[in-house]
């Protein structure tokens, strides 16, 4: 029982990640830096609950609201860059907040022993969950709570103006321009909300590993966190989260019974996931279709 | 600063350049995908590094000299190359951007995987070319393999420069990435041209993956991410669509990866070439050479 | 619908029938799973840890077993999840087993995994404030110094690169007594290779040795030009390098490249593998290494040849692994495991307070002593590459 909330807890963190990619993504902005604002989220609530003893519900906030004025500061020199040049400026980004942590060192005396960040060690300990005696139930429904919060958030805004707005500006900037619309607030917004759903996901993340080190905030993670919502299709936020479940639940849990092939087959799903299904699993097709299924129950229900 | 830190240094940018060579080698063949066709092939430094590896796995252990092994790799790369076009690119319509790049990344994943399953992980020793030549110049001692690899790919620069502007298939090429609507009622199939273009870019990145594992003198899975970002981060700073811009990029900034790890150390050293990146997009964000298509 | 659940009645029924008794009595198994990275650059390592432990439980299972509380005895089976080097996934493997009937995992490889590992799991036992998994691991790969300390719940059975290193400045002192110089290399950006340099150093000091400076590089380096023209600078007696095959490989061709030859070159202990001589084996020739195993003893010969039956290699890393099932038949026995579904709880406290308890086990090479932080204390030898292969230098032992 213990593994499938234990499993849980990793799809809801890795679906604020792709949900912080998601939210950049709808404005054409294909940003490899998601992980870099993860890495800073995992840092900072680290730090605020095992150095500065907060809890956790403060560390969480503050890492988020740093990490999205550090979103907010990315998003102006990403205005410029399009395309190709976007995705390398990102991935730079990335990795200078990676490296930053390699070289970042603080550690304070507690009782014999030394806490912090000590560079390429990583940062260890971060066990505010065990320490405070929090059952795997209860930090699953914790974590749930934050993903139900945000996801609730990002629909509602995608049923109002505001979703509109940002798909308009990542279907066509320039038709979207002359309607009005500024572009610039419109991409820095998105880029500071990705900002801040990551560093909570981060925070989170911090605390469910307990052991944070540069090595795992690369250019791996950051792919993983576009991934999501483009094999999830970018009409929804339950594409991401499907993605997700489908990455996480299926591809690497599910599919351990094959031992070796496992490996294998990751990349070569993906491939062919992105070859039948290029507009993610759940497009805007797949929500017709399911629309339809519901509509004709109702047809026959009445 | 005394005389022997003076030399130190020079030598060290000297160094840097000359292993830069295999950057731009990489680079030649990145910024053909991404400025010639306009399309994200983030496989291809896996593919290029996954030639080489197809070239010692061919041979396994058959004692070939180093010339047949290259052009081994250059064939695989080949091949990868119209692997890469018919399982990322072939069957994804055009309008999906997103779809392709992740498609690229799983073909990424699908190649380190196999290179890992076929060799457990373990790095292979790469046979070179002129590995033991030293061309000494007074205090300053140049590897001759490097430079090997710099003659190697002004001659691949050429030729591609010499493909893409001189003959029919280059022609062909630039039509279909700039209007293929207009280039298929000219009666040029997009299929044939696409799939011609990455096979030649995958000749270039097999005999890329070739120098590189020459030039290090082994061949690891841990080689497709790093070079992959810094693949890209040469195409950038060259200008997309620009070889010459990407030999040029290659060697800066192999030169300054070296300056900066000399003067400060090696935990820093990659912060500094992403600041490099990031001056260069603030100041120039077309990269060195930037040609009207980049300047998006 | 009546007849189907007759039908269903009666196959299970005749089913029943066909099942021989004995079966239920005598066959028991106790299920036993390692963990460890089959991924990526470090896919060796868990293949090397898995054909060892399962070499291990056919030797055990050929003698008939291992004898459980109630008596009867139980053939082990081995199971080997994949954790990818990841720490997350690390997690995920562990709760996975620890939601089986198993009472003990064996793993990782990867040093980054144990630390999130050991952190979820429960820091003091009886702490019943402390939330934290009640699940004990001992750990056959993952060197970086001072793991089990984090959890009384974690243990390992990996060599003290203190021991080592200290034993070996000391016996190249004595062996050269003209060597005053050390210049070291380290893989700056690996856990491992860093808190082991920084051992290297100290030991090296102690012993009269002058550190003549030290060159950095990263783990996926490539050029290393800059790093040995510091070190042909320094001109030192002896260099010692802390890094794994890929960029100790990569120094060593570039060392052969600028001419530096030192008069002693010391690696990395997890470099005494094969690795290192299919990278660079002409480079690497006379490179001394301390290491826990070598095919010395009798019983180090045959666990390298059962290994090898298993398609893995034995090295210092897998012979721990093989170690450990002998360890864990051992505790068993003594504390009379049960493997029982519904004593799942009991025989997990029961193992946990066996491995903390012991004060030494068997080892490949020798007696391995056991410390109070659950660490291991194995006999060590040095072996130095020659002709493409590693031989045993000196053994401290004899």
């Amino acid at each position: 029982m213990d593994f499938y909330l234990g499993l849980a807890q990793i799809i809801g963190i890795h679906t604020l990640l792709g949900l912080s990619a998601y939210c950049v993504l709808l404005t054409g902005q294909v940003s490899l830096a998601q992980a870099g604002f993860f890495a800073i989220g995992a840092y900072v609530a680290g730090m605020l609950t095992v150095l500065a003893e907060w809890p956790l519900i403060p560390a969480l906030l503050a890492a988020a609201v740093i990490a999205g004025a550090i979103a907010c500061a990315v998003g102006f020199p990403a205005l410029r860059l399009r395309g190709l040049m976007l995705v390398v400026a990102t991935i730079a980004f990335g990795e200078s907040v990676r490296l930053f942590f390699f070289n970042f060192d603080y550690q304070i005396t507690r009782g014999n022993i030394r806490v912090g960040p000590l560079g390429g060690e990583g940062f260890r300990q971060i066990r505010y969950f065990p320490e405070h005696g929090w059952s795997t139930l209860e930090v699953l429904l914790f974590v749930w709570m934050v993903v139900t919060l945000v996801m609730a958030a990002l629909w509602w805004m995608d049923r109002s103006r505001a979703g509109a707005v940002l798909r308009a500006v990542g279907e066509d900037e320039v038709a979207a321009q002359s309607t009005g619309i500024n572009i610039t607030a419109v991409k820095v917004s998105a880029m500071t909300v990705g900002g801040v759903i990551a560093g909570a996901g981060g925070g989170i993340f911090a605390h469910y590993t307990t052991h944070i080190e540069h090595v795992q905030f690369g250019v791996v993670l950051a792919t993983f966190a576009i991934a999501y919502p483009i094999l999830g299709g970018l009409s929804n936020v339950f594409g991401t989260l499907l993605a997700v479940l489908f990455v996480q639940g299926f591809l690497i849990e599910g599919l351990r019974f094959l031992g070796d092939w496992r490996n294998l087959l990751f990349g070569a799903l993906i491939l062919l996931a992105m070859n039948l299904r290029p507009r993610g699993l759940l497009d805007a097709g797949a929500i017709a279709a399911l629309r339809r299924l519901s509509y004709r129950k109702d047809a026959t229900g009445a | 600063m005394d005389l022997l830190d003076l030399i130190d240094t020079i030598q060290s940018i000297a160094d840097g350049l000359l292993f830069g060579a295999t950057y731009a080698m990489l680079g030649i063949g990145f910024t053909l995908i991404f400025g010639v066709m306009h399309k994200i092939n983030l496989a291809y430094a896996a593919a290029s590094v996954g030639a080489a590896y197809a070239s010692l796995l061919i041979l396994a252990g058959v004692k070939a000299p180093p010339a047949v092994v290259f052009l081994l790799s250059a064939v695989a790369g080949g091949v990868l190359g119209g692997i890469v076009y018919v399982v990322c690119f072939r069957f994804i319509p055009l309008v999906n951007p997103l779809a392709t790049l992740m498609s690229t990344v799983g073909l990424l994943l699908l190649i380190d995987e196999i290179i890992v399953h076929e060799t457990q992980g373990v790095p292979l020793a790469y046979p070179a070319l002129f590995s033991d030549v030293i061309v000494r110049a007074g205090p300053f001692g140049l590897r001759g393999d490097l430079m090997f690899v710099f003659a190697l790919g002004c001659v691949s620069m050429v030729v591609l420069l010499l493909l893409v502007y001189r003959t029919r298939l280059g022609l062909a090429t630039r039509a279909v990435s700039q209007q293929p609507t207009a280039a298929q009622l000219c009666g040029i199939s997009l299929d044939q041209v696409n799939g011609f273009t990455f096979i030649v870019t995958g000749v270039v990145g097999g005999v890329a993956g070739a120098m590189t594992g020459a030039a290090i003198g082994m061949l690891s899975p841990l080689l497709s991410l790093p070079l992959t970002v810094k693949g890209l981060i040469v195409t950038v700073i060259g200008g997309l669509g620009s070889i010459p811009g990407a030999i040029i990029a290659g060697l800066l900034v192999g030169g300054f990866e070296n300056i900066f790890q000399f003067l400060r150390g090696v935990s820093e050293r990659d912060l500094y070439v992403m600041l490099l990146l990031f001056a260069f997009l603030v100041f120039r964000p077309g990269g060195m050479f930037r040609t009207s298509s980049a300047r998006e | 619908m009546r007849i189907l659940a007759v039908a269903i009645a009666a196959l299970l029924g005749g089913a029943a029938l066909f099942v021989p008794e004995s079966t239920f009595a005598q066959e028991r198994t106790v299920k036993i799973t390692g963990f460890g990275a089959k991924s990526g650059v470090v896919r060796v390592f868990g293949v090397n840890s898995e054909a060892a432990l399962k070499a291990a439980a056919e030797e055990i299972n050929n003698s008939g077993g291992v004898t459980l509380g109630d008596g009867t005895k139980a053939k082990i089976v081995v199971e080997f999840l994949d954790d990818r080097c990841n720490a997350e996934e690390g997690i995920s493997v562990v709760r996975r087993i620890a939601s089986t009937d198993a009472f003990i995992a064996v793993g990782p490889t990867c040093s980054n995994v144990a630390e999130s590992l050991f952190g979820i799991l429960q820091k003091k036992v009886g702490d019943s404030s402390d939330s934290g998994l009640q699940f004990p691991i001992i750990a056959d790969v993952a060197a970086k110094g001072g793991l089990a300390k984090i959890s009384e719940w974690a243990f390992r059975n990996v060599p003290s690169e203190f021991e080592m290193y200290k034993s070996l400045f000391a016996w190249l002192k004595t062996q050269h007594p003209d060597l005053k110089t050390i210049y070291g290399g380290v893989e700056k950006d690996f856990a491992h290779s860093n808190a082991t340099f920084g051992v290297m150093k100290e030991q090296a000091a102690v012993n009269g040795f002058q550190l003549a400076g030290q060159s950095e590089w990263l783990l996926a380096d490539t050029t290393f030009s800059t790093q040995v023209r510091e070190m042909k600078r320094a001109d030192a007696d002896i260099v010692a390098i802390s890094a794994h095959p890929f960029t100790t490989c990569g120094v060593l061709k570039e060392m052969e490249r600028q001419g530096v030859k030192p008069k002693l070159l010391i690696g990395l202990t997890s470099s005494s593998s094969i690795e290192t001589l299919q990278g660079c084996a002409k480079q690497a020739e006379g490179i001394i290494i301390p290491t826990s195993f070598a095919p010395v003893t009798p019983e180090a010969k045959m666990a390298a040849e059962r290994v090898a039956k298993f398609g893995g290699s034995a090295d210092l890393h897998s012979a721990a692994a093989y170690e450990v099932m002998f360890i864990l038949r051992d505790v068993i026995e003594a504390q009379k495991i049960m493997a029982r579904p519904d004593t799942v709880a009991a025989d997990r406290v029961k193992m946990r307070e066996g491995l903390a308890a012991l004060k030494e086990t068997k080892g490949l090479l020798g007696k391995i002593g056991r410390t109070p932080d659950r660490e291991a204390i194995k006999p060590f030898l040095y072996v130095h590459a020659k002709d493409g292969s590693w031989e045993v230098l000196y053994n401290p032992a004899s």
